[in-house]
């Protein structure tokens, strides 16, 4: 498929994920009752010792995968055990598929594997004359319907009980009604007889234990038990990434998995296996196939190779906006989700990947989650630029980056234009509410801000600073939004940090942050900036460079190091940077100790306060604005997801993906009128003008303020 | 002790401390209508208890189990130890018979004597350890609550491919070797 068909092709899938909304009502409702009963299952442990070691662990196999893989094949062998590496997903199923003409296997039971969803095992074992039944109840479903898994541990979580109500009708030859219980225990009747006949097992693993050549199973239902018991011969199918080296270090996993995929302390069964166990009057065949397929590759790319560590528990899908928004139908391929994107790039080909690749929101609700410490968001922005270096970064925003933005004149050049060229359509107003011609799907569900007469550039020079004697010296970083659509905030945070002594600069010679260019897979340009606002902010040797934007902040902090670090004569320089760059309300909370000099505000509000996304889990910032917030008198409300992301997502809610950023908008939207609070405050100028965007068009009567707008508003009184 | 027993509880395990072999005998004779399975647990077999289940008038399926164990009514079990901090009763399962009984019928009884109840999980792994060393093939079990399904519509549903009940017995002096077998 070309790129453009299947662009559109892509689309066309997430308009009719988007047209089911029992689909999000349920991913809705079960990432809500993940997130506590997760909470409570690790309560008293402490989550980011148990990953470190995890994912250290996972490292040390990797870099010495020949060790324990052949440690591992050698104890099960000696155990009884044939193990056959598949280096490609060929290699397993012409394996499996060869063993059982071999044997005059006719019907085989599977319990479920990804890996064999992975090499598409059930299509080659019917080709081969093999009938393979799935029976966890989830696989058997979409077996049934003809479908793929739409999440790791829950794959038929997009179905309905009435449409396997359906699907087991057919099976029964009558009408069976829609009530799980009902359907459950007529599962249980259907399959229980398969298993006595079934001449083959074939199971995935969760672990693989080197040092006992065994393998472990972690599942609820009993049917992983079943499989592995009465067929005479066993097939384990096995990532070669599910290595570890000892017991201990299996139980490790087994502790945290169950916890994180669904917030259980531990599934029903746990199920050790070392060898060929006795079956009925004989010893069992058991076949270990350990799969490669692409692993060897990814553990190559130092980049992306942290992947590998996976345990596979389908958290990353749980808690993303994103797949709550269109399923793992669309939000995935064969793996889903932030993990899913990565793994497919490697096991199934970057075509397969390229569009997942770009629906990714970037707000790393999955790495706060994930168990095996994996910075997911990281990875797959480095995809994102191999697909910008193979595919291109689409042709209109590759003008914009490489001519436009990398020239700072230029650039703001055409945003001043533009405050101009937009009169039309804004009436004199500060806001667009409708946009003309085929922009208008941009303002249909939200309006956006009009770019200001003014940008704070050029107010700055007639900007009166009264600082007798200054404690700090600090050059703020405006970024794009602050500067040229919303100045006031600059105003009020110069005013906000006069009242506590400290003098502000704002170097002109600074621009974008480049983050748009890098999160659209143009690195280049992303370098280019990075050293131009390094030059820009460093120059008059600041004590501090405060932000506004968490976007921004991420971009000094973290990836102005990561973009240069290679380079000598600007490495130390970015890592300079990055040192005195703090965000705005942690400045003026840590620094400062300003929390309680700003009197209070004279009309008590009720605020509920939204966590921009790379704030919180970016750079780790939510209470210090609440304090800031109680501290000037106003009462803090929480929301419900008060750290899911708005939608915005930069260029992600403009161009690629505005269908998926409307839904999420629209939760966010929902939260914030439920708290009852009268005014939104949030410390992100991006968020900002999506909130608002959404409430303004369905005309909801809640401020949007940044946090320090709300301090100025005290100083004002 | 009470640790295990509000946690296996808390999975839908129903758990009883019993006083004597005579409540053993007659907690299982209440509940169950058919045969019943018992594999050959050396702390079962010691105490007399398939004897003493036959003299109840119990059917007893003691034999032929992959024959018998899909239409026999429950399976009787001893267990190594149990683990409190999730309500886990830990099975050696090599022998075969161990795991029909525990995988075919609808109900499980597992008699665990209380002295063998570990903290956690973590405490466990010596003892699989030495498991593996004792024996060239293993299948060892983890069991906590009954057989569970979430896969429609994320319903918590209980008894899908194994046991729909799972009842643990706590009987002091029972036995107090971990690694029985």
């Amino acid at each position: 498929m070309n790129k453009a068909d299947r662009s559109r092709h892509y689309q066309d899938r997430v308009r009719k994920a988007i047209a089911k909304p029992r689909l999000q009502d349920t991913l809705h409702r079960f990432a809500d009752a993940y997130v506590i009963a997760r909470e409570a299952a690790f309560a008293g442990q402490d989550f980011e010792a148990l990953r470190t070691a995890i994912g250290e662990m996972k490292d040390e196999v990797r870099d010495n995968l020949p060790r324990y893989r052949d440690e591992f094949i050698a104890n099960a062998e000696a155990a009884g055990a044939k193990v056959y590496i598949a280096k490609t997903a060929a290699d397993a199923n012409n394996y499996i598929c060869a063993l059982a003409k071999e044997r005059g296997v006719k019907t085989v039971v599977k319990s479920k594997s990804m890996a064999s969803e992975e090499t598409h095992l059930n299509h080659a074992l019917k080709e081969a004359g093999v009938e393979a039944l799935e029976t966890d109840l989830g696989e058997w479903i979409i077996q049934l319907a003809g479908e793929r898994p739409s999440h790791m541990v829950m794959p038929a979580i997009h179905m309905l009980k009435e449409e396997v109500a359906e699907l087991f009708s057919k099976v029964t030859g009558k009408e069976e009604p829609a009530e799980i219980l009902h359907l459950v225990r007529l599962a249980r009747q259907q399959l229980r007889q398969a298993y006595l006949d079934a001449d083959m097992g074939i199971s995935g693993a969760n672990v693989a234990v080197a040092e006992t050549g065994g393998l472990v199973l972690v599942t609820n239902e009993g049917n992983a038990r079943l499989t592995t018991t009465l067929p005479k011969i066993h097939v384990a199918l096995v990532g070669m990434e599910k290595l570890v080296p000892t017991l201990e270090d299996a139980n490790r996993i087994i502790n945290v998995l169950p916890k994180n995929a669904t917030g259980q302390l531990i599934t029903s069964y746990i199920t050790w296996i070392r060898g060929a166990v006795p079956c009925g009057d004989e010893s069992k065949e058991l076949h270990i196939v350990l799969l490669d397929n692409g692993r060897s590759a990814l553990a190559e790319s130092p980049h992306c190779r942290d992947a590998l560590r996976c345990i596979k528990c389908g958290a990353c899908a749980n808690v993303c906006p994103v797949y709550q928004t269109v399923g793992g139908h669309v939000f995935g391929h064969i793996y889903i989700s932030a993990i899913g994107v990565i793994l497919t790039a490697f096991f199934h080909g970057l075509n397969n990947a390229s569009e997942l690749v770009r629906a990714c929101i970037g707000c790393r609700a999955c790495v706060a989650v994930c168990p095996s410490n994996i910075d997911l968001e990281s990875i797959i922005l480095h995809l994102r630029e191999v697909l910008g270096e193979e595919e291109g970064v689409g042709a209109g925003k590759s003008i914009v980056f490489k001519n436009v933005m990398r020239n700072r004149k230029l650039f703001h050049g055409l945003l001043r234009a533009a405050s101009v060229l937009q009169k039309p359509v804004t009436r004199g107003e500060r806001t667009i509410r409708h946009l003309p011609l085929f922009f208008s799907g941009l303002t249909e569900w939200r309006t956006l801000p009009a770019i200001a007469d003014k940008p704070l550039r050029d107010l700055w020079q007639d900007l009166p600073q009264k600082v007798e004697k200054p404690r700090y010296r600090v050059a703020f970083f405006a970024g794009c939004l602050n500067d040229f659509v919303y100045p006031e905030m600059g105003i009020d945070l110069v005013k906000v940090l006069n009242h506590l002594d400290v003098e502000v600069t704002l170097p002109l010679e600074q621009s974008c942050c480049g983050v748009p260019a890098l999160y659209s897979g143009d690195k280049d340009t992303a370098v280019a900036m990075a050293e131009q606002n390094i030059e820009a902010m460093l120059k008059d040797d600041p004590d501090f460079v405060v932000t506004s934007c968490p976007t921004c902040t991420m971009a000094l902090q973290r990836d102005f190091i990561d973009l240069l670090k290679d380079n000598p004569v600007w490495a130390e320089k970015a890592r300079n940077l990055a040192e005195i760059t703090i965000d705005i309300s942690c400045f003026i909370a840590d620094k400062l100790d300003g929390a309680e000099a700003f009197g209070k505000a004279i009309k008590s509000e009720k605020v509920t306060y939204h966590d921009s996304c790379h704030l919180k889990r970016g750079a780790g910032v939510w209470e210090q604005p609440r304090q800031l917030i109680a501290d000037s008198g106003r009462e803090v409300v929480e929301m419900a997801h008060s750290d899911r992301c708005c939608g915005f997502g930069g260029s992600y809610s403009f161009s690629s993906h505005a269908d998926i950023a409307k839904q999420i908008l629209g939760d966010k939207i929902k939260d914030i009128e439920a708290s009852g609070a009268a005014c939104v405050a949030m410390d992100c100028p991006g968020c900002m003008m999506q909130i608002q965007g959404g409430l303004q068009k369905q005309e909801k009567d809640v401020r949007v303020k940044h946090t320090i707008e709300l301090l100025a508003e005290n100083l004002d009184d | 002790m009470d640790n295990f027993i509000n946690a296996a509880r808390n999975v839908g395990a129903d758990v009883q401390v019993l006083a004597s072999l005579e409540e053993l005998i007659s907690y299982i004779d209440d509940r169950i209508d058919g045969s019943l399975m018992v594999s050959p647990c050396p702390s079962l077999l010691r105490a007399g208890v398939p004897a003493k289940l036959k003299a109840a008038g119990l059917d007893l399926v003691e034999e032929d189990f992959r024959g018998r164990g899909a239409a026999a009514a429950a399976g009787l079990t001893g267990a190594n130890f149990g683990i409190a901090a999730t309500g886990t009763v830990v099975l050696e399962s090599t022998d075969e018979t161990v795991r029909i009984t525990t995988t075919l019928p609808e109900k499980h009884f597992v008699v665990l004597d209380p002295r063998k109840i570990l903290a956690t999980a973590d405490e466990a792994v010596p003892l699989l350890n030495d498991f593996h060393k004792q024996m060239p093939q293993a299948y060892l079990a983890y069991i906590t609550g009954p057989s569970r399904t979430a896969d429609i519509e994320r319903v918590l549903t209980i008894g899908v491919h194994g046991p729909a009940e799972l009842h643990i017995l706590l009987l002091d002096g029972i036995s107090e070797d971990l690694m029985e077998r």
